[in-house]
C-alpha cells in the first residue's frame, strides 16, 4: 500500500470570471521514503495539489471529488481537529517563501518547540532541547544562541533551514516542499538541496518536491510527475522522463531549456501560451500548442502505459490514431477510465 | 571574428547608497552596491553580467544608463563620457540606450494601452507623430511577435511573455544601439523563456544591437552571451569569453557558482561533483576586507583577508581577481577534490 495516494482529485476555485478547475482528475501515489518531483509551470495546478493534500485551500477553493489516502485513510473525511493533528506530525510542508511562513513575533526556538510540544507532547524543556537538536541537524551555526533569534534576524537560506528544522521536528512520514529553493540564490539553493537529500537519507521521510526547475528535479527526485493544465500528463522515473519523454509537452520543456553544459544552438520554444483554465481546449490541454497534434487530439485523452511505471497522456501512442500520427510512435496500453474531459465553461 | 570596437567602456565605476541615522540624518555608512568595476562592451556583442542577489549587477546596469547617478568613475558611450552630463545633455543619448526590465507586470503602466506605451517614446524623442507614429507602433508590435490590433489593449490583458514582448517593443521604439536587459526572462515560465530569448537574439541580428544581459541564471547567460562577467558583492571577480569562462573558470567563486547550477539530466547530475559553499553572501554595507570572497572561499589564505586582489589578465581577454590564481601562475584551484589541491 502506498503511503500517500491521491485518487481522481478535483479542486475548483470560485473566481470573478467563473469556476476554475485548478486540478482536474489527478491520481498519483507516493511510496515510503521516496522522492517524487511534481513539475509544471504557473497555473498547472501543482501548488493546488499540495494545498489540497494538506486541506489548506483558500476560502474560495473546494475539493469537488476524489480521495486523498494517507496510510489508507481518506483525509477528505477527517474533521478539522483531526487534520490539525496530522498536519505537521504526519505530513509536514515547507513553502517557497520562508519569511511569510514563519511567525515574525515569535523566536524560531518557540516556533520549533511549539510543534513538538503539541504533536509529541514534549515538556517545555524537552521541546527546547529538541529545537536545539533540530537547528544543529540543519547546520545552523551556534544553534543554542540562534534559538532566541527572530525570523528577520536570519538570511533567506538560514530561514529555509529553520523551516526544514521545524517541518522535520516531528519526524513526518511525508514532507511536501513547495518550491523550497525558488526564492534563494544558486549557491544557497545548492546548500538547501544538499541538506534535504541528507535529511531524507537520515530520517527516511518521503518527499514531494514541487518545482518548476527541471534541474532541481534531476538532482533530487527518483520519480517525476509532469503537470499541465490541471492534470498529470506524464509520470515516470527521472531517467525515463529525461532520457525518453513521451508527452510532447515534456519533450518541449526539455528542449526549450538553455543548459549549462550545452552552449550556442538555438532554443526550441514551445509556441503559444499556457491554457486559460476558464476556457480549456475540449481534448488534450496541450493540443493547441503541440507540434504533433492530430485531429483525434480534440477528444478527451487517457493515460497510456509504457511499462516499468512510465505513463503519458497523449494520443500519439493510441492505435486509433494510426494513419493520423505526425511522427512514428509505438502503441502503448490505454489505461481505462483515465480520460478526463475538461470542465464545461461554468459562468456564474 | 575580428575584434569589434568598444561601444561602452566602464572604468572604476562606483555607486554608494548613503545610510543616514538620527534626526539630523547623519551619514553613518554606505551600501557599496558597486565598488569599482571595469569592463568594455563591444559593438554588436552580448555581455552577460551574472551574480547573486546583492552583488550589484542591477545597480551597475542602472548607473551605466545614468538611471542612477554614479558616486565615482567613468562610463563612455561611443567615446563620449556620460558621467557628469546633465539631463538636457543626456536626452539625445537616451535614444541610443534603452532598458528592458525584469518584471513585465510592474514595468508597464496599467492605465495606458499597449499602443500608447510604445508610442510615448516616439513622441518624446520627436521621432514620429500622428499617423506615422501609429504605423511605427504597428510595425514594432509585429516585430516582437504581437498582432497590430493588440495596440488597443491594456497590459493586464496579456500574459507574462506577451508583456515582456511589449517591454521589448517599447525599448526598440527609439532605435537604440545599446540595450540593458535586466533579468528579462526571470519572471517567465520555462516554455515562454525560450520564446523571449530567441526574440532578443533575432532582434540583435536584425538591428546589430549590443546587449548588457543581466541575470542570475547562468544557463541562460551561457546561451545568449559572447562574453560573461561575474560580480560578487560590488566587484567583478572574473570576466572572459563565454566558453572560456564556463570551461575554464579561474576564480573559486565562479567555479562554485557554476557547480551550483543543477543540470536537467539525472545521469550527469549523479556523476557531478559539487562545490557547496558555506555561509551567506556578505552585506555590501560592510564587505569583508581584502578579497570579498575570502569568508566563503575554500582556498583562502592569509593574504586574502588583507589585500585586495588585482584584476589580472591570465589569457587573452580572461581576467580574474584572485590571489590563489595569481600565486599559481594563472592556474585554477581544484575545488572538487574535497579540499583544494595546492600545486
Amino acid at each position: 500500500m502506498a503511503l500517500l495516494e491521491v485518487r481522481n482529485l478535483k479542486t475548483t476555485f470560485k473566481t470573478e470570471d467563473g469556476i476554475v478547475a485548478a486540478v482536474n482528475g489527478l491520481s498519483f501515489a507516493v511510496e515510503p521514503g521516496s522522492t517524487l518531483g511534481i513539475v509544471g509551470e504557473s497555473g498547472s495546478g501543482k501548488s493546488v495539489t499540495s494545498l489540497s493534500i494538506m486541506r489548506l485551500l483558500a476560502s474560495n477553493g473546494r475539493i469537488e471529488s476524489g480521495e486523498i489516502l494517507f496510510k489508507g485513510e481518506n483525509l477528505l473525511l477527517k474533521s478539522e481537529a483531526e487534520m490539525r493533528k496530522i498536519r505537521g506530525r504526519d505530513i509536514a510542508m515547507i513553502f517557497q517563501d520562508p519569511m511569510t511562513s514563519l511567525n515574525p513575533v515569535l523566536t524560531v526556538g518557540e516556533q520549533i518547540a511549539e510543534a513538538t510540544r503539541l504533536h509529541l507532547g514534549l515538556s517545555n524543556r524537552d521541546a527546547t532541547a529538541k529545537a536545539v537538536d533540530m537547528l544543529r541537524l540543519v547546520k545552523i551555526p551556534a544553534a543554542e544562541k540562534r534559538l532566541k533569534d527572530y525570523p528577520h534576524q536570519f538570511s533567506g537560506g538560514m530561514r529555509q533551514r529553520v523551516m526544514i528544522a521545524m517541518a522535520l521536528s516531528c519526524d513526518p512520514a511525508v514532507l511536501i516542499a513547495d518550491e523550497p529553493t525558488t526564492a534563494l540564490d544558486v549557491t544557497i539553493q545548492a546548500q538547501i538541496i544538499e541538506l534535504m537529500n541528507e535529511m531524507q537519507a537520515r530520517l527516511g521521510s518521503a518527499i514531494v518536491l514541487i518545482t518548476h526547475d527541471l534541474g532541481v528535479v534531476a538532482e533530487t527526485c527518483e520519480n517525476v510527475l509532469v503537470m499541465y493544465g490541471g492534470n498529470m500528463v506524464e509520470f515516470g522515473t527521472a531517467r525515463q522522463i529525461f532520457d525518453a519523454p513521451k508527452m510532447p509537452y515534456t519533450m518541449g520543456l526539455l528542449e526549450s531549456l538553455p543548459r549549462l553544459d550545452q552552449a550556442g544552438s538555438r532554443l526550441v520554444p514551445i509556441e503559444g501560451q499556457p491554457p486559460n483554465l476558464l476556457r480549456m481546449p475540449p481534448g488534450c490541454a496541450f493540443e493547441p500548442r503541440c507540434r504533433y497534434r492530430m485531429p483525434i487530439c480534440k477528444e478527451p485523452v487517457a493515460l497510456y502505459d509504457f511499462g516499468a511505471g512510465h505513463l503519458a497522456r497523449c494520443f500519439l501512442y493510441d492505435q486509433r490514431a494510426e494513419g493520423q500520427k505526425t511522427i512514428p510512435a509505438e502503441n502503448a496500453t490505454l489505461i481505462p477510465g483515465t480520460a478526463v474531459a475538461p470542465p464545461q465553461e461554468t459562468r456564474r | 571574428m575580428s575584434k569589434a570596437p568598444d561601444l561602452v567602456v566602464v572604468r572604476d565605476l562606483k555607486k554608494y547608497f548613503p545610510i543616514t541615522a538620527g534626526i539630523l540624518q547623519r551619514h553613518v555608512a554606505d551600501v557599496k552596491a558597486v565598488d569599482g568595476i571595469d569592463f568594455e562592451i563591444r559593438a554588436g556583442e552580448t555581455l552577460g553580467l551574472v551574480g547573486e542577489s546583492g552583488s550589484g549587477k542591477t545597480t551597475a546596469g542602472r548607473v551605466i544608463l545614468r538611471l542612477a547617478d554614479a558616486t565615482a568613475g567613468s562610463v563612455t558611450f561611443e567615446g563620449r563620457e556620460l558621467i557628469g552630463l546633465n539631463r538636457g545633455e543626456l536626452r539625445p543619448l537616451r535614444k541610443e540606450m534603452q532598458i528592458i526590465f525584469q518584471d513585465p507586470y510592474a514595468s508597464l503602466n496599467p492605465r495606458m494601452t499597449v499602443g500608447s506605451i510604445i508610442r510615448e517614446p516616439l513622441e518624446i524623442h520627436n521621432i514620429a507623430h500622428g499617423a506615422a507614429a501609429d504605423e511605427r507602433v504597428q510595425e514594432l508590435l509585429r516585430l516582437v511577435g504581437l498582432q497590430p490590433q493588440h495596440a488597443n489593449r491594456y497590459p493586464h490583458e496579456f500574459s507574462g511573455g506577451q508583456r515582456q514582448r511589449v517591454g521589448v517593443a517599447r525599448a526598440l521604439a527609439v532605435g537604440p544601439k545599446f540595450i540593458v536587459a535586466d533579468e528579462p526572462v526571470s519572471a517567465l515560465d520555462v516554455s515562454i523563456q525560450a520564446q523571449v530569448i530567441n526574440l532578443l537574439q533575432d532582434l540583435q541580428q536584425q538591428f546589430g544591437l549590443t546587449y548588457l544581459f543581466i541575470a542570475h541564471d547562468l544557463s541562460v547567460v551561457r546561451h545568449i552571451s559572447n562574453r560573461v562577467a561575474v560580480m560578487y558583492v560590488g566587484k567583478i571577480v572574473e570576466i572572459a569569453d563565454r566558453d572560456r569562462l564556463y570551461d575554464n573558470p579561474l576564480h573559486p567563486y565562479t567555479q562554485a557558482l557554476l557547480s551550483a547550477i543543477p543540470i536537467p539530466d539525472p545521469d550527469i547530475e549523479r556523476r557531478r561533483k559539487r562545490i557547496i559553499l558555506t555561509g551567506d553572501i556578505p552585506s555590501p554595507v560592510n564587505p569583508p576586507s581584502g578579497c570579498r570572497f575570502h569568508t566563503r572561499c575554500p582556498v583562502a589564505f592569509a593574504r586574502c583577508s588583507v589585500e585586495v586582489p588585482a584584476f589580472n589578465e591570465y589569457e587573452p581577454g580572461h581576467r580574474a581577481a584572485c590571489h590563489w590564481v595569481e600565486e599559481h601562475g594563472g592556474k585554477a584551484p581544484d575545488l572538487t577534490a574535497g579540499s583544494a589541491v595546492v600545486a
